[in-house]
C-alpha cells in the first residue's frame, strides 16, 4: 500500500512542476509590474515593486522560490491591492471559508445522492424511478447561476422581508469566522454558510443521482446478485449489503471527480454571497491585477487539486485491491 | 454514410423517441435563430444590408423596467411611466416644430421602437399633447390623495408596532379599529387613480397608437419580456444571446471533440509510449481546474490590444475562453475514445486492413475513427451544454463576454433587480437557456440510449 502511495506521489510531482512552470511563464508574458503601475511609472517605483516580488531575479530562482513557498506554506509577499497583508495571511483566512462550503456540500451530496439512487434503482422502471429521473434531468438543465440567484432570493431575501431579520436563520450576504478570530462561533456556519451549502447540494444532486442510479442498475444485472437472490437473500439485503459495497468504486471516483466542479461552483457562491474564500480572492485579484496574490493562489489551488487526485487514487486502491497491483 | 445511418437500428430507435424528436426540433429552432443573426451580421458587414441587428437592441421600446406580458404594471409604476412619457413629449413640443424644414427626426426621437407618433399634422399632435397634459394634471391631483392615504397607512403601521412593543392593549385595539376604514379609503383612492390613468392612456393611445400589421408583431415581440433599466427590449437581447451561446458551444465542442478523438484514437491504437504520453497529458490537464487556467489566461491577455475587450474586434475577446475550455474539455472525450479504440483494434476488419498492408495512421483515420462516430456525436452534445453553461458563469464573473449581449451578462446586470421584485431580465435569460440545455440533455440521453443500449 505504501509503495502504491509513493508511486502515485512520484508520478504526480512532475505534473505539478509542469503546471507551476506553465503558470509562471504565462503570468510573465506581460510584465506584471508595468501592468499594475501603468505607463507613467518612474523607474524607481518599478524597481521597488519588482524587488518586493523578487521579479528582478533570474527565472530559475523565482521558480524554486515559489516551490519553496508552496512546500513550506509560507507566502511572505505582500499583496499589491490589500496594503500590508501578506499572501500567506490571505490564504490562511480564505481556505477555511472555502472548505466550510465545499466539504459539507461534497459529503452530503454523495450520501443523499446514493440514497436517492438506491431508491430509484430499487423501483427501477416504475413511477417513482421515472419521476426521480425526470426531476434530475430538469434540475441538471438549470444553470448554477440561476440556482444561486433564486436560492438567495427565496432562501434569504423573501423570508427576511416577510418575517423580519431576527426570525430567519440565513443571512443574505456576508461571512463570519467559524473557530478562530473575534466573535467566532460554530453558529456562524448556519447563518452564513448553510444556505450556500444547501444550494450547492441541490445543484449537484441532479448530476449525482443520475450517475449513481446508472451504476446501481448496471451492478444489479451482475451474476452475483442473481446468485444471492437465488440463495434466498432478501431484496433489501442484496441491494444494501452486496450491491452497495461493489458500487463503491465508481461512487468514490465520482465524488472525487466532482471536486473541480465544486471549486468552480464555490467561486460563484463566494462572490454572490460575498464570502472572501479562495475563489473570491482570486477573482478580486484578477480585476486588481494583483500579481502576488494570483501567483500564490493559483499555485495553492493546483496543489490542492493534485492532492485530491492522489487521494482519489489511494481511496480507489483501498476499496479495490486489484488497483494496487497494476 | 448518412444513408447507412438512416437505415441503422440505432437511428430507428432514436426517431421512435418522441420527446427526443421534439427536443431536436427545439434545438433546430435555436440553430435557425443563430444562423439568422449570423447571416444578418455578415450581410451588414459586407455592406449589402443595413439591418443594424445590434442597433435594434439599443432602441428604447418601453418605459424603464416595464414588466412583460404576464404581469401588469402596478399603479405607481404606471404613474411613473406616464410622468416620464409626458415630460419626454413636452420636451419635444416645446420646440418650434412648425418652422423646421424636416421635423421627422425630432418626432422619431420620442418613439418607442415601432410605437411612433400618430401620422397627423403637427398642430393636431400639439393639441393632443395639450389634452394629455390636462389629463395628467388631473391624475396628479388624485395621486396626491393616494399618496396621503398611503402615508397615513404607513404611520398607522408604525403606531401599531410601537403599541405592540409597549404592550398597551387598549391603544392597540383602538388603532386596529382604524385599519379597516383606512384600507377602504386606500382602495377608493386606488380605483380613482386607476380611472384617471385610464383616461390618460386613452389620449396617449391617440397620440402614439399601438403599431398594427407587421410592425405590431415586431413590437409585440420586442415588448414580450418587458424592458430593462434603459427601456431597452429584454426579449431582443435574450434571443440575441443565442448567438454567443451557440458560437461558444460550437467552437469549444468542435475543438475538444476533434482533439479528443484524434489523441484518444492514436493513444488507444498505437499503445506503448504514445499511450503513456497521452495519458500523462490527460492527467496533467485534468489536474488544472479550468477556472484557474482561465484566470491565468485572463491575466496574460489583460490590457492586450486585441484579446482584451477590444472594441475593434469584439470576437477576439472570446479567444481566451475558447483556449481555456478547448484545452481542458477534450480530456473526457479522449478517455472514452481511447477505451473504445482499444476494443475496436482487436476486430477483424482492422486486422484485415493491416493484412492488406495499409499504414497504421491510415487505418486509424479511415477505419477506426469512423466507427467511433456515435461517441463523438454524444460527446459533442455534452460538451456543447458544458460550454454554454460555463460561458454564462464566466461572463457573470467578468471573465467571458463583455459588451455583447449574452445570458451571463444579462443575469449579472440585473441580479440586483430581483430585490425590487423585477424578475423579467433574469427570468428571460434563464428561461431561454434552460430550454436549450434541457433540449440538449434530452437529445444526448436519447442518443446514448440508441447507440449504447448497455448504458443505462
Amino acid at each position: 500500500m505504501w509503495g502504491f502511495i509513493a508511486r502515485k506521489l512520484i508520478y504526480n510531482v512532475p505534473v505539478y512542476l509542469g503546471i507551476i512552470l506553465i503558470v509562471m511563464l504565462a503570468l510573465r508574458v506581460q510584465d506584471p509590474t508595468l501592468m499594475k503601475l501603468g505607463k507613467n511609472a518612474t523607474p524607481a517605483q518599478i524597481e521597488s515593486v519588482s524587488k518586493s516580488m523578487g521579479l528582478d531575479q533570474p527565472f530559475v530562482i523565482q521558480y524554486f522560490e515559489l516551490l519553496k513557498n508552496v512546500v513550506t506554506f509560507d507566502f511572505q509577499e505582500e499583496s499589491w491591492s490589500h496594503g500590508g497583508k501578506s499572501v500567506g495571511e490571505m490564504l490562511k483566512s480564505s481556505i477555511p471559508m472555502s472548505l466550510a462550503i465545499t466539504v459539507p456540500t461534497l459529503g452530503l451530496s454523495a450520501i443523499i445522492g446514493v440514497c436517492i439512487a438506491l431508491v430509484a434503482a430499487y423501483y427501477r422502471g416504475r413511477a417513482v424511478d421515472r419521476v426521480l429521473m425526470i426531476v434530475a434531468v430538469l434540475g441538471m438543465s438549470i444553470s448554477y447561476l440561476v440556482y444561486i440567484i433564486f436560492g438567495q432570493f427565496f432562501g434569504a431575501f423573501l423570508p427576511r422581508q416577510a418575517l423580519g431579520g431576527e426570525n430567519w436563520p440565513f443571512e443574505i450576504t456576508g461571512y463570519g469566522p467559524l473557530f478562530l478570530g473575534e466573535g467566532a462561533t460554530p453558529m456562524n456556519w448556519v447563518s452564513f454558510y448553510m444556505l450556500p451549502v444547501i444550494i450547492g447540494l441541490i445543484v449537484s444532486l441532479g448530476y449525482d443521482t443520475r450517475f449513481y442510479r446508472a451504476v446501481m442498475v448496471e451492478e444489479s444485472s451482475r451474476d452475483y446478485i442473481t446468485t444471492a437472490l437465488a440463495k434466498g437473500a432478501s431484496k433489501p439485503k442484496v441491494i444494501f449489503v452486496h450491491m452497495l459495497k461493489n458500487a463503491m468504486i465508481p461512487i468514490i471516483t465520482r465524488v472525487m471527480s466532482t471536486l473541480p466542479f465544486l471549486i468552480t461552483g464555490a467561486v460563484l457562491m463566494e462572490i454572490y454571497f460575498k464570502i472572501p474564500g479562495m475563489g473570491f480572492q482570486l477573482i478580486n485579484a484578477l480585476t486588481n491585477l494583483d500579481f502576488p496574490v494570483i501567483q500564490g493562489f493559483v499555485a495553492v489551488l493546483a496543489a490542492m487539486f493534485i492532492l485530491t487526485v492522489i487521494a482519489t487514487d489511494v481511496l480507489y486502491a483501498l476499496v479495490d485491491p486489484r488497483v494496487r497491483l497494476s | 454514410m448518412i444513408r447507412r445511418m438512416a437505415r441503422s437500428r440505432a437511428w430507428r430507435k432514436f426517431t421512435r423517441n418522441r420527446t427526443a424528436l421534439v427536443a431536436t426540433g427545439v434545438i433546430g429552432l435555436y440553430a435557425a435563430i443563430f444562423l439568422t443573426i449570423v447571416g444578418t451580421q455578415i450581410t451588414d458587414w459586407a455592406g449589402v444590408t443595413n439591418i443594424g441587428s445590434r442597433q435594434g437592441l439599443q432602441m428604447r421600446v418601453l418605459p424603464p423596467k416595464w414588466p412583460g406580458f404576464l404581469e401588469s404594471a402596478g399603479i405607481e409604476q404606471r404613474y411613473d411611466a406616464h410622468d416620464w412619457q409626458v415630460s419626454n413629449l413636452n420636451r419635444l413640443f416645446r420646440k418650434d416644430l412648425e418652422s423646421m424644414a424636416d421635423p421627422s427626426g425630432e418626432l422619431a426621437a420620442v418613439s418607442l421602437g415601432e410605437r411612433k407618433l400618430a401620422d397627423k399634422p403637427i398642430a393636431e399632435l400639439r393639441a393632443l399633447n395639450e389634452q394629455l397634459n390636462e389629463q395628467f394634471d388631473a391624475v396628479g391631483e388624485v395621486y396626491d390623495i393616494y399618496d396621503e392615504v398611503n402615508e397615513e397607512h404607513h404611520d398607522l403601521d408604525d403606531a401599531i408596532a410601537k403599541a405592540k412593543e409597549g404592550g398597551d392593549e387598549e391603544e392597540l385595539a383602538a388603532l386596529r379599529a382604524q385599519i379597516e376604514p383606512l384600507e377602504q379609503r386606500r382602495r377608493d383612492a386606488e380605483s380613482q387613480l386607476s380611472t384617471a390613468l385610464d383616461a390618460v392612456d386613452e389620449v396617449y393611445e391617440e397620440l402614439m397608437p399601438q403599431p398594427t400589421g407587421f410592425g405590431g408583431v415586431v413590437y409585440r415581440f420586442r415588448t414580450m419580456f418587458g424592458s430593462d433599466v434603459l427601456g431597452q427590449s429584454i426579449s431582443g437581447r435574450a434571443f440575441y444571446s443565442i448567438k454567443i451561446a451557440f458560437q461558444v458551444g460550437l467552437v469549444v465542442a468542435t475543438i475538444s471533440v476533434l482533439i479528443g478523438t484524434l489523441l484518444g484514437a492514436v493513444a488507444g491504437f498505437y499503445g506503448g509510449w504514445i499511450d503513456s504520453a497521452v495519458m500523462w497529458l490527460i492527467s496533467t490537464l485534468s489536474s488544472i481546474p479550468y477556472l484557474v487556467l482561465l484566470a491565468v489566461l485572463a491575466f496574460m491577455f489583460s490590457g492586450h490590444q486585441y484579446f482584451d475587450n477590444s472594441a475593434e474586434y469584439p470576437e477576439l475577446q472570446l479567444v481566451k475562453l475558447y483556449t481555456a475550455m478547448g484545452l481542458t474539455f477534450w480530456v473526457g472525450t479522449a478517455r472514452v475514445i481511447r477505451g473504445e479504440v482499444m476494443k475496436i483494434k482487436e476486430l477483424e476488419y482492422v486486422q484485415a486492413a493491416t493484412a492488406i498492408g495499409f499504414g497504421r495512421f491510415y487505418i486509424v483515420l479511415k477505419h477506426v475513427i469512423p466507427n467511433t462516430f456515435h461517441i463523438m456525436f454524444i460527446n459533442f452534445s455534452l460538451l456543447f451544454i458544458g460550454a454554454i453553461k460555463s460561458e454564462v458563469i464566466l461572463s457573470f464573473l467578468g471573465l467571458g463576454v463583455s459588451g455583447q449581449p449574452s445570458w451571463g451578462t444579462m443575469i449579472s446586470n440585473s441580479k440586483d433587480d430581483l430585490s425590487n421584485y423585477f424578475f423579467w431580465e433574469v427570468g428571460a435569460a434563464s428561461f431561454l437557456m434552460f430550454v436549450l440545455v434541457l433540449a440538449f440533455n434530452i437529445v444526448s440521453d436519447a442518443l446514448q440510449d440508441a447507440f449504447d443500449p448497455k448504458h443505462v
